[in-house]
């Protein structure tokens, strides 16, 4: 797999939906560096399941996770995805970045495409507060169904006193 | 359908005799089989993100050290990867050979602890003890290096805390030749024996679309016959130069089936391979630096002012880590830690591997993928999950049962298939 053939792919497939793409290098190893590319991309909302779908169509896909962020009045999201597992330094890892309003935190959800997807995506409900629109399964994962709280929010100050008491134990967050 | 007049749920955990660590299974059944499953995590949620991103940066990596004490290098190597990307930090070689080394030595001492664990759940005592005796071997060589059988404390960004002194390349040697000597009986003895064969040939099938499907990782895909190992798709460090190849059963002769028996399989050619690499690394390590910023004020000063994200990943013995970091100059810590632990992307691979099993299968079936809950969970909260009705102690009974009718009847082992 080449980034130059994703990259072309996924231009192909999202057209105005694209917003920005940059390939950065990183030199990987020791006596003969190497550089390994990676592309990082910022799409549209509505353009991560055509994204996805592209992605798949070119070779093998694997999710690795979604990380997200709180950046003050929208939501981050990024998707980490690697296409084209299987052979020696054949795989290009995509970051695909998106951001939602917070009134407004709806992404589509790619479980339709990737079902090993809906773990990260049920986390980002719980953490972030997003809604993922389609999701077969939206219970909490790793926190109590009913905390009231998103803990990666930081527009809620009674979230943040909650939390802060739920660490007293260690004494050294004051 | 009638199964509302067949099918009971039973609850299993939130403490478990397979894992060690608290999950809550909730298995719907007819009869002794099992017809579906609902996983309930978050039992050892500790927060470790949202702590982490209230810490600087070198607090941060003695957090991630901490998030499992199995892969205990696995997350700090993934982190100083994802934070060298973010503030522009080169490696030295040395340093990414020393990172190798570690990181095999704990895949070996990882495999053994889990082929441990698989026999125990088996009923096969005398195998555990004997597997364990012979994983702290390796413990020893890394408290030699490292000054810790856990919790290494190696990578640091930059670079590695500790060289390995040329008075240590004997040991490492020694302890290489006593595992190479010893890695041909441990294979005999899982998998030539026809009660381990009997007892996991066909047991937890994984399919390789689903384990593809599933985003499964590590072992758990690699014995579906998926080529998926990040050392060799994304190389990075110094396994590039090394030369990974993705085990999966065919290395050792067979179709894959994606069975516990393959998990075996791949888990204790893994200890192979992992010899090799130690041996190799060991041999080619140039000489050199081995950290870029040896005064730890001027490293925190640098980060501090350093602007940008990064992404770190690693295969650790469970499958891919990967840390997402973003900097912000003038911010000591992370604004945004992700961390993904490899059981996260197995967690799915459970529900088809449960299903049509027998209940005493359990066990041995949640074990396969080798599961660390600590890892995966990262936080805490145990409020709700009293309803644990079937105690270990009597699933642990039914499994060793399960054996005991097998092997008491040989007659119904030969013929299974699975070893030439």
């Amino acid at each position: 797999m080449k980034v130059d053939q994703v990259l072309n792919v996924l231009k192909a497939a999202l057209g105005e939906g694209l917003a920005h793409t940059e390939v950065r290098v990183r030199r990987v190893g020791a006596k003969a560096p190497v550089e390994l590319k990676e592309i990082w991309a910022e799409i549209d909302r509505d353009a991560i399941v055509p994204a996805v779908a592209a992605l798949k169509a070119l070779g093998p896909l694997h999710m690795s996770v979604i990380s997200g962020q709180d950046a003050g009045e929208r939501i981050e999201l990024l998707y980490h995805i690697a296409v084209g597992y299987g052979t020696e330094g054949g795989e290009v890892m995509v970051t695909l970045r998106l951001a939602v309003p917070k009134d407004d935190a709806r992404v589509p959800s790619i479980c339709h495409l990737i079902p090993g997807a809906e773990t990260t995506e049920r986390e980002k409900i719980e953490f972030l507060g997003v809604e993922f629109v389609g999701i077969p399964d939206s219970r909490h994962v790793f926190l109590p169904d009913d905390l009231p709280v998103h803990p990666w929010r930081k527009d809620e100050p009674e979230m943040e006193r909650f939390l802060r008491r739920m660490v007293e134990w260690e004494g050294k967050d004051g | 359908m009638a199964e509302a007049e067949n099918t009971f749920r039973i609850p299993i955990g939130p403490i478990h005799p397979a894992l060690k660590e608290p999950i809550r299974l909730s298995f719907q059944v007819e009869g002794e089989r099992i017809v579906g499953v609902e996983i309930r995590t978050g039992f050892a949620h500790r927060g470790i993100e949202y702590m982490g991103m209230r810490r600087n940066l070198i607090q941060v990596l003695y957090l991630a050290e901490r998030i499992c004490g199995i892969c205990s290098i696995s997350h700090p190597i993934a982190l100083t990867q994802a934070v060298e990307q973010a503030a522009g930090i080169e490696v030295p070689p040395r340093a990414q050979y020393i990172r190798v080394i570690i990181s095999e030595l704990e895949r070996i001492h990882s495999h053994l602890l889990w082929a441990g664990v698989a026999a125990h759940e088996l009923g096969f005592d005398t195998l555990l003890h004997l597997t364990w005796k012979v994983r702290e071997k390796v413990l020893d060589i890394l408290e030699e290096l490292t000054g810790n059988r856990i919790n290494y404390a190696i990578p640091i960004y930059g670079g590695v805390r500790r060289d390995i002194a040329p008075d240590q390349h004997p040991k490492v040697q020694d302890t290489i030749r006593y595992y190479r000597g010893l890695l041909d009986e441990l294979l005999d003895t899982f998998l030539r024996d026809p009660s381990v064969e009997a007892r996991t040939r066909g047991v937890g099938v994984l399919e390789p679309e689903e384990a593809d499907a599933l985003c499964a990782v590590g072992p758990t895909a690699r014995a579906s016959g998926l080529a998926k190992d990040v050392r060799q798709d994304r190389p990075y460090l110094a396994y590039g130069e090394l030369g990974v190849k993705a085990i999966t059963p065919r290395d050792w002769g067979l179709e894959p089936r994606g069975d516990v028996y393959d998990k075996i399989v791949v888990r204790l050619l893994e200890v192979g391979q992992s010899l090799d690499l130690i041996e190799r690394a060991l041999l080619e390590m140039p000489d050199g630096e081995i950290t870029s910023f040896p005064k730890i004020p001027a490293l925190l000063a640098h980060l501090k002012k350093a602007h940008g994200e990064g992404l770190g990943w690693h295969e650790a013995p469970r499958g891919e880590v990967i840390h997402y970091v973003r900097l912000e100059a003038g911010v000591e810590e992370p604004v945004v830690w992700k961390v993904k632990a490899p059981t996260y992307s197995n967690l799915m691979s459970w529900e088809p591997m449960f299903e049509g099993q027998e209940i005493a299968d359990i066990p041995i079936i949640a074990a396969s993928i080798d599961p660390c809950i600590c890892c995966m969970d990262r936080v805490h909260m145990v409020r709700d999950g009293s309803e644990a009705t079937m105690h270990k102690e009597e699933l642990l009974r039914l499994s060793r049962e399960k054996t005991r009718r097998i092997t008491d009847h040989g007659s119904r082992i030969t013929g299974l298939g699975g070893v030439r």
